[in-house]
């Protein structure tokens, strides 16, 4: 089931990229270090035989792709893969601080507009969750950037650190280490708290454009969710026990409530870490999401086609994963 | 059956329906937030109607309202890369390239409408058939439609939509021979596989003869149809391709919960057709949670459009579509300070998405509490 539609994605992918002239599909197969590219794109033809019909191409494709060759990224001048690694981390600090936020606001928020229904808490949070789920997301950076960064000066205008601190990474005397590539923690790792705190003052915009639009779904989710728990006997009956409103309401209904709102944190966070893409082109992020953007704009295929695949695998497995979780939230599928 | 009588049974039958469709409406006019959403979408039907009235298109663009009115004095004195704030002239201001931004959000209504309307319209109606045809028939059929709906929702929306946008040419040559064969191929396989009565048979021998005719001419003369291909079609396609999976999904939980129940029992043991059987026995009984997510998809689509619009995948610079406008602007309003004294051109179509979207969501939202049986009577 799960190779089926693993296979299907790379099959519908490889039937998007077809619908490319020969010579962007060619970029797909280039790799290493390139100098000429219109020599190098001849030689992928010849060698990757991609005049040859469909089918005999996706094996040729497939294995490359199960080699770890993406291809190579006109935009950033390196291969795509390497050009994935170097992104992400800055996609990763947003969703570090996004994904707790998101889950927990949004948790909570649905479960007081659940018990309080009709009441003012349920009115308020149903409005915000319908207004933060209707609204654009470019808008709404957009608008904070104008108002917190232009108006009131609170907030840099975008980036994912000060001017200064790049310089001084880049400069080699600094003896400034990539422990793991993520700014946020290596200005930890390095001794220099100053840079973690400057990445998470360039974050507090794009986290909260984020969970403003993300976090409606789970409002929403975990109200209807926790509505119908609420309505099952035996909440009647562990009312009737006479146990507290508390013990009821936490222990019994929201335990319950949680399992459909696993399912979409899951999907919520493999979302998330596959890049933020209008977030990060609005505050000039730099992550994973900006360079698709800048990919898109340069007709960079073999960026887009990799980024494509990449996403739906990182969905699948975050399904998965999803799959495993429930046994811990619901006994019912362990006993099985 | 004589026609009065047939008429006299349907409205027996239909009674129960009319009563629930008067309640259903009762309920809708209870809800404040119900009527508040059907305002706004009101107000921008009337907008959309109005176009031509409120902004007529201007005789230097030879009266194609598609193209946003470009000031040509502007452009002369201030060149295209400044935009200039609201005037009497320009009400909203413009943008970028001196494209009025006034006429460029009434006309980009109209737009809206379309692209909602469309993909929800027709990825509904695909999502449908698919759904119930592997509900119903379920087997060898349900398996491959389904793992088909898996492998589409996989992607997420917005990066599958970019992909299948950048990939699909600006015109491609449509062999109609080919596409016939497709289809009437897919319905003898899928009649073949269903129930072998007459109307089985006669369904078979009808596309039969169609797959014999389209190889005939795939084989001797192939008809080939050149379509060109806009670049907001080209988003309509996309969203389209990528949208219709969810229905099918939703539509095949709905049917497999209904299709076991006795009145379905009923009508198949006393005779009538498995069409008959879907349209007047099933169907009814499923498809409103269907129009609940559609009429909240409406906003989702939008908002999907407008974002690929903004990351420079819409429709071109001149065309009026909300996404498209604010997109015209970009490089000026994420470029630090600018985005201050830049404020109407993302601020006001910007509103007009959002209220677009804001009142699509309070109906569908309104119409679940009325739809569902679940929530409903309490």
């Amino acid at each position: 089931m799960l190779v089926f539609v693993l296979v299907g994605v790379t099959i519908l992918v490889f039937i998007v990229t077809m619908l490319f002239p020969i010579d962007t599909r060619a970029l797909l197969y280039v790799h290493g270090n390139i100098h000429d590219v219109p020599k190098a794109i001849a030689d992928a033809i010849v060698k990757y035989n991609l005049k040859a019909p469909f089918y005999v191409q996706y094996w040729g494709w497939l294995s490359q792709l199960l080699h770890g060759n993406l291809g190579w990224s006109i935009t950033s001048n390196q291969m795509v893969i390497t050009s994935i690694a170097t992104k992400w981390p800055y996609t990763f600090e947003i969703v570090l601080f996004a994904a707790p936020l998101i889950i927990f606001i949004g948790i909570y928020l649905g479960v007081q507009s659940a018990i309080h229904r009709n009441g003012p808490i349920d009115q308020v949070s149903r409005l915000l969750s319908i207004v933060g789920w209707s609204l654009p997301s470019f808008f709404v950076g957009l608008l904070l950037l104008a108002v917190f960064a232009g108006v009131l000066h609170w907030f840099p205008y975008g980036g994912s650190m000060t001017m200064s601190w790049t310089t001084f990474m880049g400069n080699p005397k600094n003896h400034f280490v990539h422990y793991t590539g993520v700014d946020l923690i290596d200005g930890l790792l390095n001794g220099r708290p100053a840079l973690t705190l400057d990445v998470i003052w360039h974050c507090v915009l794009p986290v909260i454009t984020v969970v403003t639009i993300d976090v409606a779904l789970l409002i929403r989710v975990m109200r209807s969710s926790m509505l119908e728990t609420m309505s099952k006997p035996y909440i009647t009956t562990a009312r009737a026990k006479g146990l507290s409103n508390k013990v009821v309401i936490y222990k019994h209904a929201r335990r319950n409530a949680l399992i459909p709102v696993a399912t979409l944190s899951g999907m919520l966070v493999a979302g998330l870490l596959t890049g933020l893409i209008i977030t990060e082109t609005v505050f000039g992020f730099g992550g994973l999401g900006q360079q698709v953007v800048r990919a898109i704009e340069n007709l960079d295929i073999p960026f887009i086609m990799a980024y494509t695949v990449l996403t739906a695998l990182l969905f699948v497995i975050a399904n998965l994963i999803v799959d495993i979780m429930y046994a811990y939230i619901d006994p019912r599928i362990r006993l099985d | 059956m004589s026609l009065t009588s047939r008429w006299e049974d349907f409205k027996t039958g239909m009674r129960p329906r009319l009563s629930e469709w008067r309640f259903m409406l009762k309920r809708m006019r209870q809800s404040n937030l119900a009527m508040a959403g059907l305002i706004i979408i009101l107000c921008f039907i009337g907008i959309a109607c109005l176009a031509p009235v409120l902004a007529p298109p201007p005789a230097s663009n030879r009266g194609d309202p598609w193209i946003i009115p470009q000031d040509q004095t502007y452009l002369k004195m201030i060149g295209p890369n400044v935009p200039t704030p609201p005037t009497v002239q320009h009400v909203f201001g413009t943008t970028y390239y001196q494209y009025d931004i006034y006429y460029g959000c009434i006309w980009g209504t109209i737009t809206a409408f379309r692209v909602g309307l469309t993909v929800v319209g027709i990825s509904l109606i695909a999502g449908v058939i698919i759904g119930t045809i592997a509900a119903f028939y379920g087997g060898v059929i349900d398996e491959i439609l389904m793992r088909f709906t898996d492998i589409i929702l996989a992607f997420p929306g917005l990066v599958l939509s970019m992909a299948i946008v950048l990939a699909f040419p600006e015109a491609i040559p449509l062999n109609l021979s080919e596409l016939f064969l497709g289809i009437s191929a897919f319905f003898v396989l899928i009649f073949l596989g269903l129930k072998r009565d007459r109307t089985g048979a006669i369904w078979v021998a009808g596309f039969s003869v169609i797959l014999v005719f389209s190889v005939l001419t795939y084989l001797y003369h192939p008809l080939i149809l050149a379509l060109n291909i806009g670049k907001l079609d080209k988003v309509l396609i996309a969203l389209t391709l990528v949208s219709w999976p969810s229905y099918a999904r939703l539509i095949r939980g709905e049917v497999l919960r209904v299709k076991n129940e006795d009145f379905v029992e009923a009508s198949k043991a006393s005779g009538s057709s498995d069409f008959r059987t879907i349209t007047r026995h099933i169907l009814p009984n499923s498809i409103y949670p269907v129009f609940i997510v559609a009429t909240l998809d409406i906003g989702s689509v939008i908002l999907t459009a407008a974002a690929l619009a903004f990351i420079g995948i819409g429709s071109p610079p001149y065309f009026p579509d909300w996404g498209q406008i604010v997109s015209n602007s970009e490089s000026v309003i994420t470029n630090g300070v600018a985005i201050v004294h830049n404020f109407y051109t993302f601020f006001i179509p910007g509103m007009f998405i959002a209220m677009f979207v804001v009142g699509w969501n309070l109906l569908g939202d309104a119409l679940r509490d009325v739809l569902d049986p679940m929530l409903r009577r309490r």
